[in-house]
């Protein structure tokens, strides 16, 4: 996957750029608030239709501006993906000259993985950024799985508005309880399968920054079903859920919300046979961030046959020498954008370009 | 923006589906150079239809008079139930001429948060049909949607109990393409749902 060229119309700091970049790495050089993390955002949106930085889509929309639009080709498919956002909320989505209506479509023509300042939240922090992460694997591996996303979080909402209404009728409940764990057996069993996945290149890619082998889990856990197993069938988890949605009713009922299902499960990593979360070093959780983002990397090429583009924001001002040093041998060869403050501080060889005033040159 | 009569109808058909500021004011423009007996046509049919017709008293389909043609039918299968969230969902199920049986129109799905429960529905109704009409089987038509699932598992758990036979639209491929052509969701789908031979 390469990205042929980027064309931005009034996105966030951007009146009008008209980008070519080299085929392989990019190093966007430039002081803060210069827009190299924009342009990163720009091509994350172009392939996920959500900002990276989890910004809301009007804000991207730069201040004199009604409506922002970002053109990229992806080269090898030579595929043209066209997006506009209005402030009105609408937004528009084409892949040539075929508009789409689903984000899951647009996978195909562009996936990105971005290594982000953040990064360490994944390990040190709470559930909901491992679930997310292993949906956005999910997404990039199975076009089905966003759908499958959307549902759930549609079905969820709806139980947990008919709990709100105080309205405690059985029977309407109960058909909640059936079809939201029909929607959780199938998200379930794609974070199951994605963590399966991510387990298999995980080893490989910590070993490569710590430099030296060490066993990594990477197991998908819920409160209430235990370490779930990625060859059970669905039909098997929507049994459990449902077991555990009737078990916590009457609690349900008080707290007027949904205690059970995978939008409270939590996704644990455990290095060398302990939690990364609370046991590990400081060091090691920073590794295994890293490795995280290079693992997924990995694990999409591996199942899509096609090499996601690499989005580096800022990452190397946070690392060590070593792991900075190893960080660069482990990355992959797919088409790279680093963006950083000063040109010293990457590694990694490739073309720099000057960031500012709206510009790159 | 504009004198009073020309923007009070902007206005106006702004409000309807689908229909933004910008056609509205266009089709206002057109009306301008209508004929006065045109816009007569156009004003009588909308008074018309909302003069005369009323909702079928057994499927509450769309009709002139107490009963919708479909009901009157005796040809049709009385045995037979096809259930629709809205009356324009018969048109579309009809246009297919493959469905000899009558309907049943709900008034929309099952939606806490829209504020619509069972009984916000025509499901009490339905029941009774089931009881008066000797009615041996129902095919839900609701959407496939997961409000329009919920609507259906709930019709199948109340009436199933009643002795009705209940079935529900199958989901899948169109028909007459290559596979290669269908969409990976819905291929997704129809695999997911496949069925024996």
């Amino acid at each position: 996957m390469r990205l042929a060229w980027l064309h931005l119309h009034s996105f966030r700091s951007y009146p009008a750029l008209e980008w070519r970049p080299d085929p392989g790495v990019n190093i966007l050089v430039g002081r803060n608030g210069a827009g190299k993390t924009n342009v990163l955002e720009a091509i994350g949106f172009l392939a996920n239709l959500r900002s990276f930085r989890g910004a809301p889509e009007e804000t991207l929309i730069a201040h004199n501006a009604e409506t922002a639009v970002l053109r990229g080709e992806e080269s090898d498919a030579q595929a043209l993906v066209e997006v506009e956002i209005t402030r009105k909320g609408g937004r528009r989505t084409r892949i040539g000259q075929k508009s789409i209506g689903r984000t899951s479509d647009l996978r195909s023509a562009l996936r990105t993985v971005a290594f982000l300042p953040d990064d360490l939240d994944l390990v040190k922090g709470s559930p909901a950024g491992r679930r997310e992460l292993l949906d956005d694997v999910a997404t990039q591996i199975w076009p089905g799985a966003a759908l499958d996303q959307a549902e759930f979080d549609r079905t969820l909402r709806q139980r947990n508005a008919f709990l709100k209404q105080g309205d405690r009728d059985p029977a309407t409940l109960e058909v909640w309880d059936t079809r939201l764990a029909q929607a959780a057996a199938k998200v379930m069993g794609r974070r199951a399968r994605a963590a399966a996945a991510l387990e298999e290149t995980l080893v490989e890619s910590y070993g490569r920054i710590a430099g030296e082998e060490t066993s990594v889990r990477f197991a998908y856990q819920s409160d209430w079903g235990g370490t779930l197993d990625p060859t059970t069938p669905a039909s098997e988890w929507a049994k459990s859920l449902t077991g555990a949605l009737r078990e916590r009713r009457r609690l349900d009922f008080e707290l007027r919300t949904t205690g059970s299902g995978p939008h409270r499960d939590d996704p644990a990593i455990s290095l060398g046979g302990q939690g990364s979360r609370h046991q590990a070093s400081q060091g090691e959780q920073r590794t295994l961030a890293l490795a995280l983002r290079l693992a997924t990397h990995r694990a999409v090429s591996l199942q899509t046959d096609r090499l996601p583009l690499l989005l580096l924001d800022d990452v190397y001002s946070e690392l060590d020498p070593d792991r900075s040093k190893a960080l660069t041998d482990a990355l992959p060869e797919a088409q790279t954008f680093v963006s950083t403050t000063r040109l010293d501080e990457v590694p990694v060889p490739g073309r720099a370009w000057q960031v500012s005033e709206g510009d790159i040159r | 923006m504009f004198e009073g009569p020309l923007q009070r109808l902007i206005d106006e058909l702004a409000r309807l589906p689908g229909v933004g500021r910008k056609s509205a004011q266009r089709m206002a423009f057109h009306l301008l150079g209508v004929e006065r007996e045109d816009a007569l046509r156009l004003s009588s049919a909308i008074v018309d239809m909302r003069d005369q017709l009323r909702i079928c008293s057994r499927c509450y389909n769309v009709t002139a008079s107490e009963e919708c043609t479909i009901c009157r039918d005796s040809k049709r299968d009385q045995t037979v139930v096809c259930v629709v969230e809205r009356a324009q969902d018969i048109a579309v199920i009809e246009r297919t001429q493959e469905f000899r049986g009558r309907y049943h129109v709900l008034g929309g799905a099952i939606s806490p948060i829209g504020g619509i429960g069972p009984s916000q529905l025509r499901i009490a109704e339905l029941g009774k049909r089931i009881e008066d009409e000797g009615i041996m089987e129902l095919i839900l038509a609701t959407n496939p949607t997961v409000e329009g699932d919920v609507t259906a598992m709930y019709i199948a758990r109340e009436m199933k109990p009643r002795g009705v036979r209940v079935t529900r639209l199958a989901m899948g491929l169109p028909v007459g393409g290559d596979l290669d052509y269908a969409d990976e969701l819905t291929l997704g789908r129809a695999l997911a749902g496949r069925s024996e031979l």
